[in-house]
């Protein structure tokens, strides 16, 4: 039986893969979607159970997901099982790095947060020198950026930043300020450093995924096949041509083998299932930087502290509580002397109580203490750049297979000395705002979590206007091969500190449209 | 016996056939029946740690998380014992923090007060326990008694307040405050 050519393959269907399929589909394409998962009901696959209902009391499975810190028992199963999907590092070299492969990908559970990148991001060298400009700048995205936040019904305050681009918002009722998060709004003002509130997705129901907003209309076009539980071994090319012609994938369940024919290949399985494909297939890597310039985000840096008179239950209506955002506020000006590059945003909530490990106590005194703080602390984090650094970067490891017998990733990724300084600088900061807003500091961390932690890796097939010092054009499109597109995260040149599924899905939007006109024209 | 070739309907019984041949697709309705817990029946053997160490555990677990009012303690909800087999069901580098920690714990129990960490009245405990107390985040520090009374801690705490016996006890409360931890479960993927 002859397989039916699609127009486009489209490998992974989470942001990225499910903003190719709304965009091509409308332009008439026939696309096949593959997956490496099952399509779930979140209706019907979860459940509220109480923690002693699970084989581990909640304890979790002995060595599964070692890396995925935010996972516990309740959402063991939403996550690749490491055990399955394994990977390796450097010795003493840890690297969180968190998968999941339902249908929708990783947007089923993505904390929304929405900010666009700036020309701080685009043209970061021609800021302050290190690694490269994007190929593109911010004018050229926003067309874009306007559309995904109606899509994703971006909820934010316009600020007016050059370096926190305003977005087509949609208007809610912002609550009163607190006494608290008003006198650190202050505190911050007195420093020169804007306080502004969280941007975030809406979408429908609190869920702002491909497969709520980008694949049903995609789907009911008629022009969309989604193939669920399908790995990608290998995307195939033409000898004769040298263009992508379709993929190889191994059923999940039968490990049964098949091959696909197809006109384009849109490449979007989340960055580093991207990149790893692409280095097990050999192809679309004469410049050499594949696997390179892998970043992600800083997180990490943990500081809290406590209003004195709101502890021990004194806490009055409109004293504290509320959320603040803090945007990148270093190294804005040229000529800024700080002890590193780039900057950083800070995430601030108020009204909470202190974590147990917060406190060198135990027992009946331990509670006391929770007692005594609850409701009186402000916290927060930070998120920040990673510098782009040709060393770090991940390599195909032969020698470990996965469950379908695919070779793994060996990741290599280390912090240096400028996310070291950068973090002390965030502690530091956090702590002079809070005392000068009458904070005590109850605990103060500069360090940083583990590479991979954010989940936002980022980079690996950066594009680039040099076919020689990149993988993909300005278009996410492969230099060596025309007909192939790389439209997630492996595409940035750097990370910024903004949550990038914003920049992500406009990027596969550009990147598809263009595609699109390019098959209209005969180009493809 | 099966024979090659022959069809799967064929082996199907008759009464099934004779459902299909009539239409009648649902399946026959069970009455549900009521289960209980292993843990309302019985009590977890502990065999992964040697007494020496085992009794540590439960002494760490009587000072960490004691009975409160009407909420069970680390020894009322069997957290001693659910580590027991949760670390002996863990990888090689958990089980040796926590055999190691636990031995810590006897040695320097020993070295004060000639007797292992069970024998030690609070006062005694708190001055082998309180120089090993951590602040932390993301990550216990190094340092491998540390990391081990830390985790233990945490542990311990988890495992009371995720039981059965807290949850009843916090189900029974007038304020329902200590109901134990609940949370969306995400089905195995099929």
């Amino acid at each position: 039986m002859a397989a039916k050519e699609y127009d486009v393959l489209i490998i992974g269907s989470g942001h990225s893969g499910g903003m190719a399929a709304n965009v091509l589909t409308k332009k008439n394409l026939s696309c096949l979607m593959l997956n490496a998962g099952p399509v779930v009901d979140l209706e019907k696959d979860r459940s509220v159970k109480a923690a002693h209902e699970l084989p581990f009391r909640g304890l979790g499975e002995p060595g599964r997901n070692p890396h995925i810190v935010i996972g516990n028992e309740f959402n063991a199963n939403q996550w690749v099982d490491e055990r399955e999907v394994p990977y390796t590092t450097e010795t003493n070299a840890r690297y969180d790095w968190v998968r999941v492969r339902l249908v929708g990908g990783r947007s089923l559970f993505w904390a929304r947060q929405c900010f666009r990148l700036s020309d701080y991001e685009f043209k970061a060298k021609d800021h302050d020198g290190f690694g490269d400009n994007w190929p593109i700048d911010l004018a050229e995205l926003t067309p874009y950026y306007d559309r995904v936040d109606s899509i994703f019904k971006v909820v934010g305050r316009k600020e007016n930043l050059p370096q926190f681009p305003d977005g087509k918002f949609i208007d809610i009722q912002e609550g009163p300020e607190s006494k608290a998060t008003k006198d650190i709004t202050s505190a911050a003002k007195d420093r020169g450093i804007a306080v502004s509130r969280m941007r975030f997705a809406q979408g429908e129901g609190g869920l702002a995924s491909s497969v709520n907003l980008l694949l049903p209309e995609a789907a009911a076009s008629g022009f969309l096949d989604i193939v669920p539980n399908a790995i990608v071994r290998e995307i195939t090319v033409d000898k004769n041509t040298g263009k992508a012609n379709g993929a190889h994938f191994v059923d999940r369940h039968s490990k049964r083998e098949v091959h696909v024919k197809a006109r384009a290949v849109v490449l979007a399985a989340g960055t580093l299932e991207s990149t790893r494909l692409l280095l097990n297939s050999g192809i679309a890597n004469s410049s050499g930087v594949m696997g390179h310039y892998l970043i992600d985000q800083l997180y990490g840096c943990k500081v809290v502290a406590s209003l004195p008179e709101a502890r021990n239950g004194k806490v009055k209506p409109g004293m504290i509580g509320g959320g603040m955002f803090i945007p990148r506020f270093r190294n804005l000006k040229k000529g800024e002397k700080n002890n590193f590059l780039r900057g950083y945003s800070l995430p601030l909530g108020s009204g909470g109580g202190a974590d147990p490990r917060m406190f060198r106590e135990y027992g009946p005194e331990l509670q006391k203490k929770l007692d005594e703080y609850r409701g009186s602390c402000v916290q927060g984090g930070l998120y920040g750049e990673v510098l782009p650094r040709f060393e770090n970067h991940v390599r195909i490891n032969k020698e470990v297979k996965d469950a379908w017998g695919i070779p793994v990733l060996h990741i290599h990724a280390k912090y240096g000395e400028n996310e070291l300084n950068m973090a002390k600088d965030a502690a530091n900061t956090q702590e002079e705002l809070y005392k000068a807003a009458g904070f005590e500091i109850l605990y103060k961390s500069d360090k940083l979590f583990a590479p991979g932690y954010s989940i936002h890796e980022l980079g690996t097939c950066r594009m680039g206007d040099n076919p020689k010092t990149s993988v993909l054009n300005k278009y996410n499109q492969s230099h060596d091969i025309k007909n192939l597109f790389v439209v997630d995260g492996a595409a940035f040149v750097t990370g910024g500190w903004q949550n990038p599924t914003l920049t992500i899905s406009a990027l596969s939007m550009r990147a598809s449209e263009y595609l699109a006109e390019q098959m209209r024209m005969k180009n493809i | 016996m099966k024979s090659a070739g022959v069809a799967p309907a064929l082996l199907l019984p008759a009464e099934v056939l004779a459902q299909r041949a009539t239409g009648a697709r649902s399946a026959p309705a069970i009455p549900k029946l009521e289960v209980t817990s292993p843990d309302a029946a019985g009590e977890t053997v502990h065999r992964f740690f040697n007494e020496a160490r085992f009794t540590a555990l439960r002494r760490l677990g009587e000072l960490f998380q004691p009975k409160v009012g009407n909420a069970p303690g680390a020894t009322e909800a069997g957290a001693p014992e659910f580590l027991d087999f949760l670390i002996g069901a863990s990888p090689a580098d958990r089980k040796k923090l926590y055999n190691n920690g636990l031995d810590a714990l006897n040695a320097a129990a020993q070295k004060k007060y000639r007797k292992n960490f069970a024998a030690t009245t609070a006062e005694e405990a708190d001055a082998v326990i309180r120089p090993l107390l951590a602040t932390w985040d993301y990550e216990p520090p190094a340092d491998p008694v540390i990391r081990f009374v830390s985790e233990a801690h945490q542990d311990l705490r988890n495992a009371t307040v995720n039981s059965r016996e807290y949850a009843e006890a916090g189900a029974a409360s007038a304020s329902r405050r200590r109901a134990g931890n609940t949370g969306l479960y995400f089905n195995p993927i099929p």
